[in-house]
C-alpha cells in the first residue's frame, strides 16, 4: 500500500514536471498562432509567413488559427486566458491593443494587463490621398480647401475607429479643419469611390493604397510617419508638410502595426526565446522581402520590453483621439 | 482586332510553354502552367463540393505554398481554385440540396427538383455545359473590353448600388411560389437577419444580444447550409422510403435533345447578365445568380415549371454564376481594385509577387496578364471535360441510403461552419436555422426570398446611409438626372412591382405560380 502511494506521488511528481516544463524545453508540442481576422486579409498572410519560419527555428509545428469577431477582441481574449505557457499566440494590433480598449464601451480583456507583447512584427504607413479631381496638389492646398469649403470636403476610410478614420480625425483636429467621414466596409470600395471622385480624400495603408498611386488614379500628397517610405520617396511626411506651413501637423507619426503577444504570465525565458525566433525570422532576407511587398519597413522596435512600451504610448494616444473623434462602439 | 488575338496568342503559349523543373533532384521538362491550372480546378472543384469550406480560406492557406512558384504560375493556380470552386458549388446544390457557393443557392431551386425527378444527370451536365460556355464568353470579354468596363463600373456609387439593391429585392418576391404575402414576410425576415452584427457607420452593435459570436453579423453559410441543408434532411426523415421514388428513375445521364433546345436562350442570356454585374465589385456575381433565374422566370414559355425541376432554372443561373466569376477579374486587373474577398487575395499574391496590380500590369507584363487570361478559357476546358465524366459518379451518391448519407451531410455541415471561424457557436446557430427552415417549410414559406433578403438587406443599408452621407441628407440622390443609372433602376423596380402587385395580374401570378404541395 504504502508502495503504491510513492509510486502515485512519484507519477504526480513527474506529471507535474511534465506539465511545467523548463524554457530549456519550451516548446515540446505544436504552438497556436491564433490570428483573431478572417483568413486572407494582412495580418493573416504574415502569420503564415511567420509560423512557416518559427517551425523551422523552434523545430515544433506552429500552426495559426483563425478566431475572428468582434473587431479582433475574440481571439486576442483567447490567446489573454489560455495558459501562459508560450504554447498559444496571438497576432495582436494597433486596433485590438490601442484602439479598441477606449472604441469599445467593455473588452474582455487590458491591453497591458493581461498579455504580454513578445514583437513588433509590422509596421505600414498611412498615405493621404486624394482624388486625381481634387485642385489641391500638396497639403498646404488642401487644407486652404478645406477651410475655404467647410463641410464641404468628405474623406473615406475602411471602417469606424479603423486607423484611416483616426488619422483623418487627427488631421483635422491639428489643422483646424472639418471634413465628412464616409466609412465604408475596407479600403477597396473606398478606394474605387475616389477613384471616380464620389470621395475627396481618405488615410489609406501604404499597402493597399499603393498600386492606385502607382497607376496615377489617386494622388498621394504625403505619408503619416516621420521618415519618407521607401515606396514612395518622392511623397513628402506630413511632418515635413508642419514644418513648411501647418505648423500643428509637425511631428505627425501614425502608423498600422501588428505583432506577436502572449498570455501575460508566461515565463521570462519562454518570451526571450521566442522573441529571438520571431527577430531571426524577420532578418531572413526572403521574409524580410515578402513583408516589404505588404508596405513595411522592418520595425526598428524588437525586443519585448521595447514593444511593450510602444504599445502603451499607442494606446495613450488613441484613448485620447478616439475621445476627440467621439468614435464608438458598444 | 488582331491585337487582341495576337495577344490571346501570347497567353495560350505563354500557358502551353514547356518549363524544366526540378523535382527531388530530376529534372522534367513539363508544361508547368497547365499542371498548376489542372491542380487550381482540381482543388477548387473539391472545395465547392465540400459545403462550408470556401475559396478565400483555400487560397489564404494555400498562399505561403505559391511564394516559391513563379507568379504567373502561382495566379493560374489560384484562379484556378475560384472558378473551379463555382463548378463544384452546383454538384452538392442539386444532389443534396445543399449550396457549398454562395452563388449556388439558386442552384438548389431547380437542380434539386430536378434530381428529385430522377434527371440529376441532365441537371450536372446542364450546369457543366452552362458554366463552360459562359466561361468561355466571359473569358473573350475580359481580353476584349476589360478597360472600358471597368470604367464602367467605377459609374456605380452608393446611389447606383441601393437602386440596385431595392430592383434585387423587389426580383426576391419573384424568386418565391405560392402567396405573396408569405414571400415578402420572408425576405423581411431576411433583412432583419441581415442587420445582426456591428453597425458600420457608428459601430455600434445590433441584435447581437450580447453575444460577442455574433458581433460581425451572421454568416451566410451558416444561414443558408440551415435554411438548405438542415431543413431538406428534417423534412426527408419524414416521409418514409421516398428515396425509392427518387432513385429508381434515375433516368438518362446526357440531357436529351429537348432538354438542349430549352437551355440555349437561357445560357445566352444568363451568360448576358453574369458577365455584366459580374464587374461590379460588391456581391456582382452573386446578384448575377440570382437575377438570371428571375429573368427566366419572367421570360419563359415554361414559367410554370419552375420550381418543380425547370432546366432553364438550372442553365441561367450556373452560366450567370460563372460569367460573373470571370468578369470580376476586371476591377482587379484594371484597377487594382478587388471585388470580392476572393479578388482581394489574388492582389495579396501578386503584391507578394512583387508585382502591383492595376491597368499596368497589361502593358508592362504582357505575359503574366494575358498568360491568366488564357489559363481562365484552359482552366474552363479542364472543368468541363473533368466534371462530365464525374457526373456518372455523383449520381451514385443519390443511391446512398438516408442512414449513411444524412449522418455524413450533417458531419460536413458541421466542418464546414466550423471551419469558417472555428466557433462551435456557428454550428448551433446553423442548427437552429435548419428548425427555423423546418417551421418555414410547414408554413408554406421558401427560404430563397429569405436568403436573397439577408444577402441584399446589408448592401442595401449600407449603401443608402453612405449615398446620404455624400449628399448630406439629400433623398433626391437617387432620381436627380445626374444619376441616371441609379434613376433606371428604381424605375425598374416600380414597374416589377407594379406587375406583381396589380391585382388582375396576380390573379393569374397564382394561377401560373401555384405550389405543387
Amino acid at each position: 500500500m504504502q508502495r503504491l502511494l510513492v509510486l502515485i506521488v512519484l507519477a504526480a511528481a513527474a506529471s507535474l514536471a511534465a506539465a511545467q516544463p523548463g524554457p530549456q524545453s519550451w516548446p515540446t508540442r505544436p504552438l497556436k498562432l491564433v490570428v483573431p481576422y478572417a483568413a486572407g486579409g494582412p495580418v493573416d498572410i504574415s502569420a503564415r509567413l511567420l509560423a512557416a519560419k518559427l517551425q523551422e527555428s523552434l523545430g515544433q509545428p506552429v500552426v495559426p488559427e483563425n478566431r475572428p469577431g468582434a473587431g479582433g477582441s475574440i481571439g486576442v481574449e483567447l490567446a489573454a486566458k489560455s495558459p501562459p505557457d508560450g504554447y498559444t499566440l496571438v497576432m495582436s494590433a494597433i486596433a485590438t491593443l490601442a484602439i479598441n480598449p477606449s472604441l469599445y464601451a467593455s473588452l474582455p480583456y487590458d491591453p497591458l494587463k493581461d498579455l504580454r507583447h513578445v514583437t513588433l512584427l509590422v509596421q505600414v504607413p498611412n498615405v493621404l490621398i486624394v482624388a486625381n479631381e481634387l485642385p489641391a496638389k500638396n497639403v498646404k492646398e488642401l487644407v486652404a480647401l478645406a477651410k475655404a469649403r467647410p463641410g464641404k470636403l468628405d474623406f473615406g476610410s475602411g471602417s469606424t475607429g479603423s486607423t484611416g478614420h483616426l488619422a483623418g480625425e487627427m488631421f483635422k483636429m491639428v489643422t483646424g479643419t472639418f471634413m465628412v467621414h464616409i466609412p465604408y466596409k475596407g479600403s477597396a470600395p473606398a478606394l474605387a469611390d475616389m477613384m471616380a471622385g464620389r470621395v475627396h480624400l481618405m488615410f489609406d495603408n501604404l499597402a493597399s493604397a499603393l498600386p492606385s498611386i502607382k497607376a496615377d488614379k489617386v494622388r498621394a500628397l504625403a505619408v503619416t510617419t516621420k521618415a519618407r517610405s521607401g515606396f514612395l520617396p518622392e511623397v513628402p511626411t506630413l511632418d515635413e508638410a508642419g514644418r513648411q506651413s501647418e505648423a500643428g501637423l509637425r511631428g505627425f507619426d501614425m502608423t498600422t502595426w501588428w505583432g506577436v503577444s502572449v498570455a501575460a504570465k508566461t515565463p521570462q525565458a519562454v518570451v526571450e526565446r521566442l522573441s529571438a525566433a520571431i527577430v531571426k525570422a524577420m532578418d531572413a532576407p526572403d521574409f524580410k522581402d515578402r513583408l516589404r511587398s505588404m508596405g513595411s519597413e522592418a520595425p526598428l522596435i524588437r525586443t519585448p520590453d521595447e514593444f511593450a512600451s510602444f504599445v502603451s504610448s499607442e494606446l495613450k494616444i488613441y484613448t485620447e483621439l478616439v475621445k476627440r473623434s467621439g468614435a464608438k462602439a458598444d | 482586332m488582331e491585337g487582341i488575338f495576337g495577344n490571346l496568342a501570347i497567353g495560350f503559349i505563354e500557358v502551353f510553354k514547356l518549363q524544366a523543373i526540378t523535382i527531388a533532384g530530376m529534372t522534367m521538362t513539363l508544361p508547368f502552367n497547365i499542371i498548376m491550372c489542372l491542380i487550381g480546378v482540381l482543388l477548387g472543384t473539391l472545395i465547392g463540393v465540400l459545403p462550408g469550406i470556401g475559396p478565400v480560406a483555400t487560397i489564404a492557406m494555400l498562399l505561403p505554398v505559391t511564394f516559391n512558384l513563379a507568379p504567373i504560375a502561382a495566379l493560374i493556380m489560384l484562379a484556378g481554385i475560384y472558378y473551379g470552386a463555382q463548378y463544384g458549388g452546383s454538384t452538392t446544390a442539386i444532389l443534396v440540396n445543399l449550396p457549398g457557393e454562395s452563388s449556388s443557392v439558386v442552384t438548389c431551386l431547380d437542380g434539386y427538383q430536378m434530381a428529385r425527378r430522377g434527371r440529376a444527370g441532365p441537371a450536372l451536365a446542364t450546369a457543366a455545359i452552362g458554366s463552360f460556355f459562359a466561361g468561355c464568353v466571359a473569358t473573350l470579354v475580359v481580353a476584349m473590353f476589360a478597360p472600358p468596363l471597368a470604367e464602367v463600373a467605377l459609374k456605380f456609387g452608393p446611389a447606383e448600388y441601393f437602386s440596385l439593391m431595392v430592383l434585387g429585392l423587389v426580383a426576391a418576391v419573384v424568386l418565391a411560389h405560392g402567396s405573396l404575402i408569405k414571400a415578402i414576410a420572408m425576405v423581411i425576415l431576411g433583412l432583419l437577419l441581415g442587420l445582426v452584427g456591428t453597425d458600420v457607420n457608428s459601430g455600434v452593435l445590433r441584435f447581437s444580444f450580447g453575444i460577442s459570436e455574433m458581433a460581425d453579423g451572421i454568416g451566410f453559410v451558416t444561414v443558408a447550409m440551415g435554411m438548405f441543408g438542415i431543413c431538406e434532411i428534417i423534412a426527408n426523415l419524414e416521409q418514409k422510403e421516398h428515396r425509392e421514388v427518387f432513385t429508381s428513375k434515375v433516368g438518362s445521364l446526357m440531357p436529351s435533345k429537348e432538354d438542349f433546345k430549352r437551355m440555349v436562350a437561357p445560357i445566352l442570356r444568363g451568360t448576358l447578365l453574369g458577365s455584366a454585374l459580374g464587374i461590379l465589385p460588391g456581391g456582382g456575381a452573386l446578384l448575377a445568380s440570382f437575377g438570371a433565374y428571375t429573368l427566366e422566370k419572367k421570360v419563359s414559355r415554361n414559367s410554370h415549371e419552375f420550381g418543380k425541376g425547370a432546366i432553364e432554372g438550372v442553365a441561367a443561373p450556373e452560366s450567370a454564376n460563372n460569367a460573373g466569376a470571370q468578369t470580376s477579374f476586371i476591377p482587379l486587373l484594371t484597377l487594382g481594385i478587388p471585388s470580392n474577398a476572393v479578388m482581394a487575395l489574388m492582389i495579396g499574391a501578386m503584391m507578394i509577387q512583387g508585382i502591383a496590380p492595376g491597368p499596368q500590369v497589361m502593358t508592362e507584363r504582357p505575359q503574366l496578364f494575358w498568360g491568366m487570361i488564357a489559363s481562365m478559357w484552359v482552366g474552363n476546358l479542364m472543368l468541363v471535360i473533368l466534371n462530365l465524366p464525374l457526373i456518372g459518379m455523383w449520381i451514385k451518391l443519390l443511391t446512398v441510403p438516408y442512414r449513411y448519407l444524412y449522418p455524413s451531410i450533417l458531419l460536413f455541415m458541421a466542418i464546414g461552419v466550423f471551419s469558417i471561424s472555428n466557433q462551435p457557436f456557428d454550428c448551433f446557430l446553423m442548427a437552429c436555422f435548419g428548425l427555423l427552415g423546418y417551421v418555414c417549410v410547414k408554413l408554406g414559406c421558401e427560404p430563397a426570398p429569405l436568403i436573397l433578403g439577408f444577402i441584399l438587406g446589408p448592401l442595401m443599408e449600407e449603401n443608402l446611409r453612405r449615398a446620404m452621407l455624400l449628399s448630406r441628407g439629400d433623398p433626391w440622390v437617387f432620381i436627380s438626372p445626374s444619376k441616371p443609372i441609379s434613376m433606371g433602376f428604381l424605375l425598374a423596380a416600380i414597374v416589377l412591382l407594379v406587375i406583381i402587385a396589380l391585382p388582375a395580374l396576380r390573379k393569374k401570378r397564382e394561377m401560373v405560380f401555384v405550389e405543387e404541395k
